[in-house]
């Protein structure tokens, strides 16, 4: 390696170059916001070690639902509007130890968790709004609904709503499965090793990995399951656990391969170019706000903010929150849009955090 | 455990009311209580009195009517009267404001904020009350604070003072009784402290949101904050919402002792004429463990209700429930209940000496509580309608006549 020269403290632009590197590591657009997973003042937050959030979901009027991975998976909700501002613990799944999804219905939510004994699946009916509280208020925990195992115990791998959400579509590691949100009812679609996670094409197909560099396709109104339907576009996707995240509006889905390049698909298109190279991979957890634009974060350990708009994609930094809650953000596990279109990553680290990303408001051209 | 003899009176003439936030000794040495109505849509309070003689509940009257504001005049109603009997040795009068919540009679709930800019429907302001307890008779009301309910109220009678916290803009507001005027000091929070006291200085204390001590000195004639945070459990708490609930004075007025308005409440002891900002101890939670990751009910987890009787010592009740984990109750025990706790406040241990128990429903929480002149105990009960009151007979070598005095000045 070559030596290099000292650095003369004197040169100028010294300040603006110490600056830049201190505080320009951090989110340079748009504002971080971490959210500890409890009422703060009122309540503690979920054990450091059961705290990695690693999945989230959000109902239509903006309830964030949730659960952790870790020594014990936890269900949770989180409430930030009105005067709401609390993370609710609603409690632990016995003998659950990881939370790959959560789907919200209109009114239950459903979550797969596995554990020591195999994956299976829970519910609960959505948590009432609470009266202010500023004021005062009162919580208790219900218990959740057993709902049953796939396959005798197979581990859960994924499960993704659908965008009216009436039902979901979940694929455990040796099945494809449907899950009536309104009714907590669940059946057996057919036999599937399941692989990353599960994406809703703009025709409400269900996509999922597949073997050979395709994915699979299930269409619930048909309830036709279709094998290596859609190939995946000439790129690294070898080992890769597929993330996917959904325009809201339009219904474009996009995902990365191996070595961080981002891809869309649409039914009546196909596959896009590639959009553009994540800042680092892998990619970790997505999601589209209601503009369009993307956002998620790249790299392991000490994982970066970046975005895909029309420009392509940029990295925005890392994640450090300053209000209230002064926390780095390493490693995020989950993404959901919010209600009014921010988002809202799942810390999957210890002591998680929600943190809810407000994207800066580009100037009127 | 010596227990105490208790017998629940409740608001059978007023079906819709849910709520006892007000029991005050008045300045005639009877009991008095607001039978308050905020769940029911045009609800209103009316002013109930025990009546020693009959062992009964008296109805006085309905606040609506005496002070001409109707409960279906499709304004937020004058559902109750919160922490605010102000009870004046002076002239007999026990002075009362009136607090907002109860939605209009035609819509299912009320905000203050939703409707403060709408002239129909905003509440038309706390309505102040003087009540000359010897011939029961309302002598005057007045609009103590327009738009806004009163939390709570003091009286400092040697200058003719009320001072009162309005909800929900939290302003500290100064009441000249002769001259029937008012002043608004400030705004102090958002959350509300549900009491203030007086020290001997005429200073008003009360607390910010952060549980820190805030307090009024007419000498400077503005408010100031402490830095320091009240009592509370740092494994859950911070201080946020660690605001007053009650307080009572001890009988040579040196201290009060007070408990907090968070879950888990916080008990402790205040001197405030020692030092810049008093001397603050910390006696401990009042009610049970519990599960620290779950925001309890502040319903189920309380402590009001603290009085000082004939003995000299605190009476307070603390709420305790069934808990799996941290108080597995056996099945024929009641799931919750209001416990009558007894404090030596020289060895400041305590003994329970009473069981709250209504036959319909539980009893667990208490607003507030006084001493009537022939030195038993009474609570207020919040609870399913109608909801009622709760005397506490004390033994006899525990009452004193005149037990009442020297008389709580504060709601």
């Amino acid at each position: 390696m070559a030596k290099r020269k000292q650095y003369d403290m004197k040169t100028p632009g010294t300040r603006e170059l110490v600056d830049e590197i201190v505080h320009g590591t951090f989110v340079k657009e748009g504002t971080l916001l971490a959210f500890p997973t409890c009422f703060p003042g009122s309540s503690a937050p979920i054990r450091a070690d059961e705290s990695r959030i690693t999945a989230l979901d959000a109902t239509f009027d903006g309830g964030v639902y949730g659960g952790t991975s870790g020594r014990a998976t936890h269900l949770f909700v989180g409430m930030f509007h009105g005067v709401t501002g609390a993370v609710l613990d609603l409690g632990t799944v016995e003998g659950g130890t990881h939370c790959p999804a959560v789907c919200c219905g209109e009114k239950n939510f459903v979550a797969g968790v596995n554990g020591e004994k195999g994956g299976r699946l829970v519910g609960r009916n959505l948590q009432p709004l609470p009266f202010d509280l500023i004021q005062e208020w009162g919580f208790d925990r219900k218990p959740f609904d057993e709902m049953g195992a796939i396959g005798g115990g197979e581990p859960i791998v994924h499960m993704a709503a659908d965008p009216q959400r009436k039902f979901a579509v979940g694929a455990s590691s040796g099945h494809l499965f449907v899950v009536d949100l309104e009714e907590k009812e669940v059946e057996t679609v057919g036999e599937l090793g399941g692989c990353g996670q599960i994406g809703v094409d703009a025709e409400g197909r269900f996509l999922g990995m597949d073997e050979g560099d395709a994915l699979w396709a299930f269409d619930r109104g048909t309830g036709k399951l279709e094998r290596k339907s859609i190939q995946l576009p000439s790129a690294t996707w070898d080992g890769v656990e597929l993330r996917w995240a959904r325009d809201p509006g339009d219904g474009t889905l996009y995902t990365a391969d191996g070595g961080g390049r981002m891809f869309s698909y649409r039914p009546d298109s196909g596959w896009s170019d590639s959009l553009g190279q994540a800042p680092l991979a892998p990619v970790g957890p997505l999601a589209v706000t209601f503009d369009g634009r993307l956002f998620g974060f790249c790299g392991e350990e000490m994982a970066r903010l970046f975005t895909l708009d029309e420009e392509g994609v940029r990295q925005l930094g890392g994640a450090a929150s300053v209000f209230e809650r002064r926390r780095y953000g390493y490693s995020f596990g989950a993404a959901v849009v919010g209600r009014d279109g921010e988002i809202i990553f799942g810390e999957e680290d210890e002591l998680g955090h929600l943190w809810l990303y407000f994207p800066k408001i580009a100037p009127r051209q | 455990m010596e227990a105490y003899k208790a017998t629940w009176y409740q608001f059978t003439e007023h079906p819709d009311a849910d709520s006892c936030w007000s029991l005050s000794v008045g300045p005639d040495g009877r009991i008095y209580a607001a039978a308050c109505a905020e769940g029911t849509p045009g609800g209103i309070v009316k002013l109930v009195r025990y009546n020693e003689s009959g062992d009964r509940l008296d109805y006085l009257f309905d606040l609506d009517q005496v002070v001409d504001d109707p409960h279906d005049s499709g304004r937020a109603t004058q559902c109750k009267i919160h922490y605010s009997f102000a009870p004046s040795m002076k002239d007999g009068v026990l002075y009362m404001a009136t607090h907002l919540s109860g939605p209009p009679i035609d819509l299912p709930a009320y905000s203050p904020w939703r409707f403060w800019h709408d002239e129909e429907r905003c509440f038309r302001g706390s309505a102040l009350l003087a009540f000359d307890t010897a011939a029961d008779e309302v002598l005057w009301y007045d609009t103590l604070i327009p738009k806004e309910g009163c939390r709570c109220l003091l009286i400092d009678e040697e200058r003719g003072l009320l001072y009162a916290l309005s909800y929900p803009r939290d302003h500290f507001i100064i009441y000249d009784i002769e001259k029937r005027e008012g002043r608004d000091i400030g705004r102090i929070g958002s959350v509300n402290a549900q009491l203030l006291f007086l020290d001997r200085r005429h200073r008003v204390w009360t607390t910010d949101d952060y549980g820190h001590l805030v307090r009024y000195d007419p000498e400077t004639d503005r408010l100031e904050t402490s830095p320091f945070a009240l009592p509370h459990n740092p494994q859950f708490q911070s201080g946020w919402h660690s605001v007053f609930y009650d307080a009572a004075p001890s009988p040579d007025g040196d201290c009060v002792y007070a408990s907090t308005w968070i879950a888990q409440p916080r008990l402790m002891r205040i001197w405030p004429n020692e030092g810049e900002w008093g001397r603050v101890e910390d006696l401990g939670p009042a009610t049970q463990e519990r599960d620290p990751t779950l925001p309890v009910n502040m319903f189920l987890d309380h402590c009001g209700g603290l009085t000082f009787a004939g003995d000299g010592q605190l009476y307070y009740v603390a709420s305790r429930w069934r808990d799996e984990r941290y108080n597995p109750l056996p099945a024929d025990h009641k799931a919750r209940e209001g416990v009558v706790w007894r404090l030596d406040v020289d060895t400041l241990e305590r003994e329970e000496v009473a069981r709250l128990e209504r036959p319909d429903e539980f009893a667990q929480y208490v607003s507030r509580g006084a001493v009537d002149h022939n030195g038993d105990l009474f609570f207020g009960h919040v609870g399913p309608r109608p909801t009622g009151i709760f005397k506490v007979w004390m033994p006899e070598r525990r009452k004193r006549p005149d037990a009442h005095l020297p008389i709580r000045i504060w709601g």
